[in-house]
């Protein structure tokens, strides 16, 4: 089982870095060529992760070492059920992100593969870290080459832009440093000794006041990630700004780094804040689904009707994740793919246009169905599943969405609230057909009325070919969507049962102390007080 | 008895066969030659109607051994969800004919297969012909998914499906912007739609733990969904079968065209013409009363849901008749003729007849299929584009008489006319309307009848009047485009279509008037003979419905009104419009009203006034404030302060450098006074008996313990920052008494010596929780024994003993005690400065035994576990 392969994923962008630093400048094909191989290799080896047995929760691939001794401090690096995928979707898109860019970027092709490698090894980091020292430091090294990237290959305003992003973010990752500090310390008072891993910190059990403070400083840090409306400004900047490479990885799978911090990290270790403050963060997310379509669909500019279909998109999933139910939480974790996906693929084909026409407001075009009927199919496609059609990937996911928070909380699955958020957040449907198809009538339907527009080039190989796996993927989820949840739902059950004890554990604490939840969680199954997770899945099925 | 033929690959095939074809026609279409594409196009639908065909020969012959009859092909298992109670419901991919959906494949791959069949020879000649073949192709599969689909997830998919194709052909000469918007408002009107299938499937699956039909409706057979509603709406709580069917029943209002949501139908008509014919008329459009007809046994136990559907869907009849009676297109008129006959068969479903309103569903899509066709054939025989003007034709029944006859055989079919297909189902409508007249138990249910009964035979009475007046003036009287004077006129010269269109033609005409034998009404008018109904026997087995009245005076009603809505209409229309080149009623009717009913009553002014325009409103204001004002309060508030801040730091740093040695020597001197004297703390950490004791390091620090502050230090002057001890009996220097919540955990220590102290349980135990006998105890050592006692009981309480190593309970507290120890540690820095630091510590083990006792262990999961 344990054989150093999270270690092989954090080593070959490390590595390729490395010979990237090292080629000289002026070898630009040798540096284009390699870095691709290199992720190339990478998204190989990452799949060898899929194969491993997911059917029970808890971690694979666990690797140790430790770090600093006399901090707790540890490298120590597992994947599950949740990370799985995200590591893939960060392991694939990387490569097509970066395929994608070699047709537009020409200047400082050395520093940009350099900053995409160590862009990829950031995120792999943050997904597949367990010690939250080391979950830190890639959280942070992850900012700076997307910083460089925004600020030097962006657009017109990229300095401004990557200078948002990059505040942004640090405003928010520096009170969760101290969070993250204050909770290695309350453990210390107990346990006697400093740690920075999580299972082991995993078993502190917090007072209601520190936890909702703990838990607002880390929420905050990933609200802005995510981004939760109204922290959500810096990415409309950001998106337009960034080349498309950048806005790829940026929507792609940056963004899912704030859904997977709750995940991860927040909820667990503060189960009580987070059951008093999950309907108020999806309260958000839906303001968030309703106020990123509204102003999707008034944008003129192509790139920001796309960011904020982002801003729309991710308030699903954080209403999913906080219904607390393995539909919501799969649901969300699924549409997290999916979203990295579509709006991948998005922000792949507006950069198409964008490096034709050197312009991106939808008044430019109009008719270019005629002229790029390949394009055209193609931006249809992903737009259909951007919007949720049945069959396509999009579909699923909300769906689950939906129906977690339409059975979240009362057990026979209606509460008002959740009810009334369930039917708000359904009107996003509406609204994303609304502002999607707007766009592809201004785009693509009517007559050519641009002289420009009537000699564009259909789409070319390589957007063909850094199109068509995000294409496969859109139906594989859509049509057979059981190869991704069957590996998520027992990580998803663990989770929620997990969340069930630590919050009652929490819920009657008054001072600080530590519990072994693995032990109370096997005396409480003996019980008979918890359903047993494993083999769950198996009821109901014909 | 029920039957259940698994594994019927036939119900796969039929669906993947125009799948492919719309694959292979929309990848390759273009590089093929046009005979393939028709052969893929044309030959993949034949093929499914063959395996259609072939399916319900074998559910027909099934049906002879059980009635309940269903085929069924499991495909794969798609997804699953997890219910609130924690059962786990799958989301198959499993096709299902019975009874209802036989019928509805038929019609689809049949009249589709026609349909596919006229497109041949009417969009040949468009350069996207493979295109248009990819997207009919798809729509097939899309409806037959719908169809046969087994469950609601499943059948979401194709009615979604059907929606995405209805987008891409009404917008399929897209190169007409307002085309590509007319199929973009169905595709979001649609949606509006979709929203309420949605949520309708989340209550349906909560209630009936499952997602197919079947079960969905055993469910409501067995009284589940009766319950009420657990959100109140205005203070009511309804049965949660209203609320589903009221949500499913928006989705119908969208995909089926009626009130509130039929605005997308009419503009629909931009798409080619065997597209309004085959998806906006006989198929797709007819999905709402499919779904409410698959659901029956659950819209039959909600009254309201039911009055609410009856209500609407004679509204809808009423307005489209009414302003189909204005229009001048032909396209137009017959699309508005559509929502009219569909409000029609939302009465029928309204008032519990649900076989006769899908029986109206499989005669329409004959009548109206060859009534869109007839004007397919009409415009390609003048060169007519997009639509055709009927006061610019006239005539051509000379010219065009297959057209003419099928044409005028729909036109009876759908007026009403006597043994035609839409005389039959028309009648089982009325009579359903008639039937709830009859109902004296139910005030509503008599109510709703009057007003249907009385508004379907009005809109029946339009009906015939506009047919018949797009006849005469298409097909009667003189061509007046001939003479090429007038706006924009049609080619001088038309002629009939090819075999290719006519063909379809005369199958679908000759079908308008023979189909309705198979719905033969159970009692006959005036005579009153019982006769054998295939239709309503047919259906029996899969849908529900209210009781079919016996009594002849009802049907007599029914019939009586059926007929002379007919003969009023006909007649009127043959008064006014025969032989006639002029609109009659817009001489004879109130100017003001005729050119409101023309303008469509103004609804989709209406609903841009009152709905779009303000969305679109709020929209530009969100988008507008996104950038100034929540940027401003997330962005740039806080970077001005940060700013300001700094502004206030850059003063400081004035320049004036005695200000800065000033601030320095400050800083310096309280560098130096932290440094002066060292810090001491004492941590203890115990292991068994021994306790491992630390003090904080320090730069040059050196320590000495004196472990039991008995005064003789321990150790000499060391660097080491801890030391151990094991501390013995004489060591100790009192004894604390801890209270301990069982449920918090929380702690409370108290010292106790040989006095009486008193014993603060309040503190760790909420007062609720105490009873009064726990309170107001004291507690004192004696030698080896705690002694407790309640010195306020008037009686005198009696003393009770704990001895030191024990763990006694005190309601919801445990008590325990401990001895007390302290430790000094004396630390010295490189100044040759002291400083001295004790700590009292309770030893968590007692002294009488060597061994620690485990009861007395600090919190551990042991206690932790209850």
């Amino acid at each position: 089982m344990n054989s150093h392969i999270v270690s092989w994923l954090l080593a070959i962008p490390a590595l390729s870095a490395l010979v990237v630093l090292l080629l000289p400048r002026p070898w630009e094909r040798t540096v284009r060529r390699f870095s691709i191989g290199a992720m190339l290799l990478e998204l190989l080896v990452s799949l060898r992760l899929v194969f491993a047995d997911y059917s029970t929760a808890g971690y694979r691939f666990v690797e140790q070492v430790q770090w600093v001794e006399s901090f707790g401090i540890s490298y120590k690096v597992g994947i599950d059920g949740f990370s799985l995928w995200l590591v893939i979707l960060t392991t694939a898109l990387s490569p097509v992100a970066l395929y994608a860019s070699w047709g537009s970027i020409t200047t400082r092709i050395k520093e940009y593969a350099l900053s995409f490698l160590l862009l990829e090894l950031g995120m792999l980091g943050a997904f597949v870290a367990l010690d939250l020292f080391l979950f830190y430091v890639f959280w942070e090294l992850m900012l700076v080459p997307m910083y460089l990237i925004i600020g030097i290959w962006g657009g017109k305003d990229r300095v401004y832009a990557a200078l948002k992003f990059f505040l942004y973010t640090m405003v928010g990752s520096l009170l969760m440093l101290v969070a993250i500090l204050y909770v290695v310390s309350s453990y210390r008072e107990l346990a006697g000794h400093y740690t920075f891993d999580l299972q082991e910190l995993s078993s502190l059990v917090l007072p209601a006041l520190p936890q909702y403070l703990c838990f607002a400083a880390f929420a905050l840090a990933f609200a802005i990630k995510v981004p939760m409306f109204p922290f959500h400004t810096w990415l409309p900047d950001a998106h337009v700004q960034a080349p498309t490479g950048g806005s790829v990885i940026l929507a792609a799978v940056l963004l899912k780094l704030g859904i997977y911090g709750f995940v991860r990290f927040a909820m667990p270790l503060f189960p009580v804040a987070s059951q008093a403050m999950g309907p108020v963060l999806a309260g958000l997310g839906v303001v968030g689904i309703i106020y990123g379509a509204y102003a999707a669909w008034v944008q003129r500019d192509l790139k920001k009707l796309v960011a904020y279909s982002s801003v729309s998109h991710m308030g699903f999933i954080l209403l999913g994740l906080f219904a607390m139910n393995r539909n919501g939480i799969s649901g969300a974790m699924l549409q997290m793919i999916n979203h990295g996906v579509s709006t991948g693929a998005l922000f792949l084909l507006v950069g198409v246009i964008y490096d034709r026409r050197h312009t991106r407001m939808l008044d430019d075009f109009g008719g270019l169905a005629k002229v790029m009927p390949w394009y055209a199919l193609f931006f249809v496609i992903i737009t259909m599943s951007s919007i949720g059609l049945p069959g396509t990937n999009g579909f699923i996911g909300e769906f689950m969405v939906l129906a977690g928070a339409f059975f979240s909380r009362t057990p026979i699955g209606f509460g008002t609230a959740w009810f009334v958020m369930t039917l708000l957040a359904a009107t996003g449907v509406i609204f994303a057909a609304v502002y999607m198809l707007h766009a592809v009538l201004r785009m693509f339907w009517g007559k050519v009325v641009h002289e420009e527009n009537s000699t564009l080039s259909d789409l070319n190989l390589r957007e063909v070919l850094s199109l068509l796996p995000l294409v496969g993927v859109v139906f594989w989820i859509g049509l057979y969507p059981s190869f991704f949840l069957d590996k998520m739902n027992p990580a998803a059950d663990e989770f929620v049962t997990d969340f069930t004890v630590r919050y009652d554990e929490g819920r009657r604490t008054s001072e600080p102390r530590l519990v072994d939840f693995e032990l109370l969680k096997r005396e409480l199954a003996a019980a008979g007080e918890l359903a047993v997770t494993e083999g769950a899945d198996q009821e109901g099925r014909p | 008895m029920q039957i259940e033929a698994t594994q019927q690959i036939m119900l796969l095939l039929l669906v993947l066969f125009p799948l492919g074809g719309a694959v292979t026609n929309g990848l390759l279409g273009r590089y093929l030659a046009k005979g393939l594409v028709t052969l893929v196009g044309v030959g993949s639908v034949a093929v499914s109607f063959g395996l259609a065909v072939a399916s319900f020969v074998q559910l027909y012959g099934l049906h002879h051994e059980a009635h309940h009859a269903t085929l069924v092909y499991h495909f794969y298992e798609w997804f699953s969800l997890k219910l609130p109670g924690g059962q786990v419901v799958p989301v198959n991919v499993r096709f299902a004919m019975d009874s209802l959906s036989g019928i509805m494949t038929l019609v689809v791959t049949g009249v589709g297969g026609l349909i596919h069949l006229y497109s041949v020879g009417y969009m040949g000649e468009d350069e996207g012909y493979p295109r248009f073949m990819s997207f009919l192709n798809l729509f097939m599969a899309s409806m037959l998914i719908l169809v046969l689909g087994s469950s609601m997830p499943l059948m979401f998919v194709g009615w979604e499906g059907v929606g995405l194709c209805s987008y891409l052909l009404i917008g399929f000469w897209y190169q007409n912007r307002d085309y590509a918007a007319a199929g973009r408002k169905a595709f979001v009107v649609n949606r509006i739609g979709d929203f309420g299938v949605l949520i309708g499937m989340l209550i349906l699956v909560v209630v009936a733990g499952s997602f197919e039909f079947s079960e969905i409706n055993a469910a409501a057979v067995d009284g589940r969904f009766q319950a009420d509603f657990p959100v109140l709406i205005f203070g009511v709580a309804p049965s949660l079968a209203t609320i589903a069917c009221l949500f499913l029943f928006l989705g119908c209002t969208g995909k089926s065209a009626q009130i509130p949501l039929y605005v997308w139908l009419p503009d629909a008509m931009a798409g080619p013409t065997p597209v309004s014919a085959l998806i906006h008329a006989a198929t797709m459009v007819t999905a709402g009363v499919y779904l409410c007809c698959r659901l029956s046994p659950l819209f039959i136990t909600s009254d309201v849901a039911m009055s609410v559907i009856a209500v609407i869907g004679t509204l809808t009849a009423l307005l489209a008749a009414s302003i189909a009676v204005a229009q001048r297109e032909m396209k137009k008129i017959l699309a508005y003729s559509t929502v009219s006959q569909l409000g029609f068969m939302f009465a029928a479903v309204g008032v519990g007849f649900f076989a006769a309103g899908f029986f109206h569903v499989f005669t329409h899509a004959f009548f109206k299929a060859c009534l869109f066709l007839g004007a397919g054939s009409v415009m390609h025989a003048v060169h007519a584009h997009g639509d055709a003007d009927i006061f610019k034709l006239g005539g051509l029944k000379k010219d065009l008489p297959t057209t003419r006859w099928t044409f005028l055989a729909s036109c009876l079919a759908i007026a009403g006319f006597p043994l035609t297909s839409g005389f039959f189902s028309k009648d089982e409508i009325l009579l359903g309307a008639a039937a709830q007249i009859h109902r004296p138990d139910d005030a509503l249910m008599q109510a709703v009848g009057w007003f249907t009964l009385i508004g379907l035979t009005l809109a029946a009475v339009m009906t015939a009047f506009y047919m018949f007046r797009l006849y005469f003036l298409t097909f009667t009287g003189e061509y007046r485009s001939a003479d090429q004077s007038g706006d924009h006129p049609y080619d001088a010269h038309p002629h009939e279509s090819p075999p290719s269109m006519a063909i379809p033609l005369v199958v679908l005409g000759i079908g308008a008037l023979v189909v309705g034998f198979l719905g033969l009404p159970h009692v006959m008018p005036v005579t009153g003979t019982h006769l054998p109904s295939w239709w309503g026997h047919w259906m029996e087995s899969s849908v529900a419905g209210r009781p079919v009245p016996e009594e002849l005076s009802v049907v007599n009603l029914a019939s009586g009104l059926a007929f002379a809505a007919m003969a009023v209409g006909i007649g009127a229309a043959w008064m006014l419009y025969r032989n006639e080149n002029e609109d009659a009623l817009a001489k004879a009717a109130p100017a003001r009203l005729y050119q409101l009913a023309f303008e469509k009553w103004r609804v989709d002014e209406l609903y841009a006034a009152i709905i779009v325009n303000p969305i679109r409103k709020l929209a530009a204001a969100v988008g507008h404030s996104d950038m100034t004002f929540v940027d401003a309060l997330m962005t740039r508030l806080p970077s001005f302060n940060v700013r300001a801040a700094g502004r206030l730091f850059a003063h400081l740093q004035n320049g004036v450098v005695q200000m800065y040695g000033a601030v320095m020597v400050v800083g310096f001197v309280a560098v130096m006074a932290w440094f002066w004297a060292p810090h001491a703390a004492i941590e203890a950490d115990f292991e068994g008996t021994e306790v491992a004791l630390e003090a904080p390091k320090g730069l040059g620090y050196e320590y000495r313990w004196d472990a039991n502050s008995d005064g003789e230090f321990e150790t000499a002057w060391t660097t080491a920052a801890s030391t151990s001890f094991e501390y013995q009996q004489d060591d100790m220097r009192g004894v604390a008494v801890f209270l301990r919540s069982i449920e918090t955990g929380s702690e409370r220590r108290i010292r106790v010596t040989e006095k009486w102290t008193s014993l603060p349980i309040e503190s760790v135990v909420p007062a609720e929780r105490m009873t009064p006998s726990e309170r107001g105890f004291e507690v004192r050592v004696d030698g080896a024994d705690l002694v407790f006692r309640k010195p306020f009981v008037p009686t005198g309480s009696q003393e009770m003993r704990l001895p030191m190593g024990r763990v006694g309970r005190l309601g919801q507290a445990r008590v325990f005690a401990r001895p007390l120890v302290e430790a000094t540690v004396e630390v010295r820095n490189a100044f040759g400065n002291t400083r001295r630091a004790s700590r009292e510590l309770a030893l968590p083990f007692a002294f009488e035994d060597a061994a620690p006792r485990a009861s007395l262990m600090p919190p551990s999961s042991r206690e932790v576990l209850r």
